[in-house]
């Protein structure tokens, strides 16, 4: 599922913690991919070496149980800027 | 050890004597590096987990401590548990001690090694700089694995508190009842200690160098927060002074504090305005503390500053509307973005200019982003509609500049209509006068706008063609020059003839030996730094009008600035002879008269 950054500042600091802390609630593997770029979904440190601005795309994929309500839940943080 | 003295800036007032406590040591010391038994692997994962979770249960603490109004800072602590919970870094660190059999200090240090490579490979200075979280956090678990906990919960009597630096969330960590005083190595004009400091009444001092070398926990130290030192050990000649020194400030500033809430007026009955000049939100809580009547100047700067996005309108209509209504029904007068020079906004690009302080700065930057100026001048549109606010621009120079900002800000105000967005149509509109093409031709400009403000730091820099931040023509910026002197005379009569408002505020209006002279020029406010407002107000209220403008009289007869100083110096020393110890002057440049 292919998201973009909405958040004026990027992936910065507060929505890369909202986004490990939500990641971790699910019992799934979760991964952000930019550019080839793989990286831990749960990982906040992972998520900012992204370092992805306003308007990058990301792929959101996960793998395991619970997997496509992860993924959905996830997009929905980005759409909802993380607020 | 002998008795060292060391220099900082003072950035509260007062003098406090007693033991040096050292808030999170920075811990840098070599990391200790050893190799493990493969028995002692096992423990060596205990302890690393057992860091990790005291670190992590403080900073739980410090988060839910932090009260609703804070909250701003509350994320960057929940970044912080984040990382201090990452895989990369516990993980990582665990996984070098049971494949390499290293210790944990170790360990730990070549995770956020191998981190400090990912992230340094970044191009964003948002996201590489990123990495200072990470050594924020784990600098603070290698001092908990040291067993150092700088903790100042094991604190039981009140200490000197000091740190490298102080983040929002330590000094929401503080237990200020423990503290008499605060000190940091690091810190600039902006710097939350001396906003923490003036809002708890204790004296700090900042920007001390190699503070964490000269000082352990537990000595006897004293912080001279009026001159900006620190003596750590000193002597019985040393100590007795300054016991002394911090009764007399104690009972001054007692004095002095008692009479702050009334009016600034003079014995027979002159009026003038006394208010503040605040760069942050958190300062409100002194002024109103102090006895401020109103903020003269709200220097808008702070929000652009250090970002990687511009503040949207939303941002700063909230900014605005917070200062606005905890001031009210007391005006709040918002100065316009005062940009360029000095004062520097990365995201605006860096123009090359061979003259900053001549260049783009203040309202020519505005006019040149229009967008960021439109941005604004909504922002500060639509917190008139809730408070009493006024708006000033800074840097005109002519007419010409005044009809361009005023038909932005029309241009806003039918916007903002159109929308059904409310704001006060009669929001008073004014301009700083602080190039000396606007003092000369005051009577015209006095026409267009609701009121002056007089800003005389940079009208006595570009009358006098000083920069006082060199060393070579500093002791030349000379607030008492004659034609400083008159050209803030000629802008006052030139407003009150016209009908308008005249106020001023720039360090001039902090200083005792100036005041009078200002006040003997009949000016309706001045605006100063927070915490000099109740030491003026108490000089104000014991002066007379005929004083003040008998000695205006005799400083437009001298055409020297040293015949002028002496003058100044003299009569002021006659007439308040206990108010002028604690004070530094700007006058003090020339003739050396500090206490």
């Amino acid at each position: 599922m292919t998201v973009s950054v909405l958040n004026e500042q990027g992936l910065h600091a507060r929505p890369a913690a909202i986004l490990a802390r939500e990641a971790q609630r699910f019992p799934c593997e979760v991964r952000i991919v930019q550019n080839g770029d793989d990286v831990d979904a749960k990982s906040i440190l992972d998520i900012l070496t992204l370092a992805a601005g306003y308007g990058a795309n990301l792929d959101i994929v996960a793998n395991g149980p619970r997997a496509d309500e992860a993924v959905a839940h996830l997009v929905r943080l980005f759409q909802k800027r993380f607020r | 050890m002998a008795s060292v003295i060391l220099k900082g800036i003072p950035v509260s007032a007062g003098v406090s004597i007693g033991k040096a406590f050292f808030l999170n040591r920075s811990g840098q010391g070599p990391i200790p590096r050893q190799t493990l038994a493969p028995e002692a692997v096992g423990p060596e994962l205990v302890r690393l987990e057992g860091a990790f979770g005291l670190f992590r249960e403080e900073l739980t603490q410090v988060r839910d401590r932090i009260p609703a109004e804070l909250r701003e800072h509350a994320h960057i602590i929940d970044s912080h548990l984040m990382i201090l919970d990452d895989p990369k870094l516990q993980g990582v660190a665990g996984g070098y001690i049971r494949d390499l059999g290293i210790n944990a200090e170790w360990a730990l240090d070549k995770a956020v090694a191998d981190l400090q490579r990912a992230f340094e490979s970044l191009d964003n200075p948002y996201f590489r700089d990123r990495i200072q979280d990470v050594r924020m956090v784990s600098d603070r678990v290698q001092a908990r694995l040291a067993g150092q906990t700088g903790d100042i919960k094991a604190v039981q009597n009140r200490v000197v508190l000091m740190a490298d630096d102080l983040s929002p969330a330590d000094t929401a960590a503080i237990e200020v009842d423990k503290i008499m005083s605060l000190v940091t190595a690091q810190g600039g004009k902006t710097s939350h200690t001396g906003i923490l400091a003036r809002t708890l009444g204790i004296p700090a001092v900042i920007g001390v160098d190699n503070l964490e070398e000269h000082v352990r926990d537990g000595n006897l130290v004293v912080v001279d927060g009026l001159r900006g030192a620190v003596l750590v050990d000193p002597g019985e000649d040393e100590l007795a002074k300054y016991t002394d020194l911090k009764y007399q400030f104690e009972a001054y500033h007692a004095s002095i504090m008692r009479g702050c809430h009334l009016p600034g007026e003079t014995i027979d009955g002159y009026r003038v305005k006394v208010k503040a000049n605040i760069e942050l939100l958190e300062e409100v809580a002194t002024v109103i503390d102090n006895g401020g009547e109103g903020i003269g100047l709200y220097r808008t700067e702070y929000s652009y500053m250090n970002r990687r996005v511009l503040p949207t309108e939303e941002e700063l209509t909230e900014e605005y509307l917070d200062l606005a209504s905890i001031m009210a029904p007391k005006r709040v007068t918002l100065r316009t973005l005062d940009a360029g020079a000095d004062k520097f906004i990365s995201l605006l690009g860096n123009p090359e200019e061979r003259n900053p302080a001549l260049g783009l700065r203040a309202i020519r930057l505005c006019m040149h982003h229009k967008d960021l100026f439109m941005t604004q001048l909504r922002a500060i549109l639509r917190a008139s509609a809730v408070g009493n606010v006024s708006v000033m621009f800074p840097m005109i120079s002519g007419l010409r500049e005044i009809r361009q900002a005023m038909s932005m800000l029309r241009a806003a105000q039918s916007e903002l209509k159109q929308q059904g967005l409310p704001f006060d149509a009669e929001m008073p509109i004014g301009i700083m006068m602080e190039l000396p093409s606007a003092v000369m031709i005051a009577e015209v400009l006095a026409r267009e706008v609701d009121f002056f403000s007089i800003g005389t730091n940079d009208l006595i820099q570009y009358s006098l063609g000083i920069d006082r931040t060199n060393r070579y023509v500093s002791h030349m910026y000379q607030p008492l020059h004659p034609a400083v002197v008159r050209s803030i005379k000629h802008v006052v009569d030139a407003a009150h003839q016209a009908g308008i408002e005249v106020s001023l505020c720039g360090e001039m209006a902090s200083d005792p030996f100036c005041v009078p002279i200002l006040m003997g020029m009949q000016i309706d406010a001045i605006s100063l730094n927070p915490q000099a407002i109740p030491g003026i107000k108490r000089i104000i209220r014991q002066a007379t009008m005929d004083d003040c403008k008998n000695l205006l009289k005799e400083v437009l007869e001298s055409t020297t600035v040293a015949r002028t100083n002496r003058l100044v110096q003299e009569t002021i020393f006659k007439k308040f002879p206990d108010e002028l110890m604690f004070y530094s002057s700007l006058l003090d440049q020339e003739e050396g008269l500090a206490p």
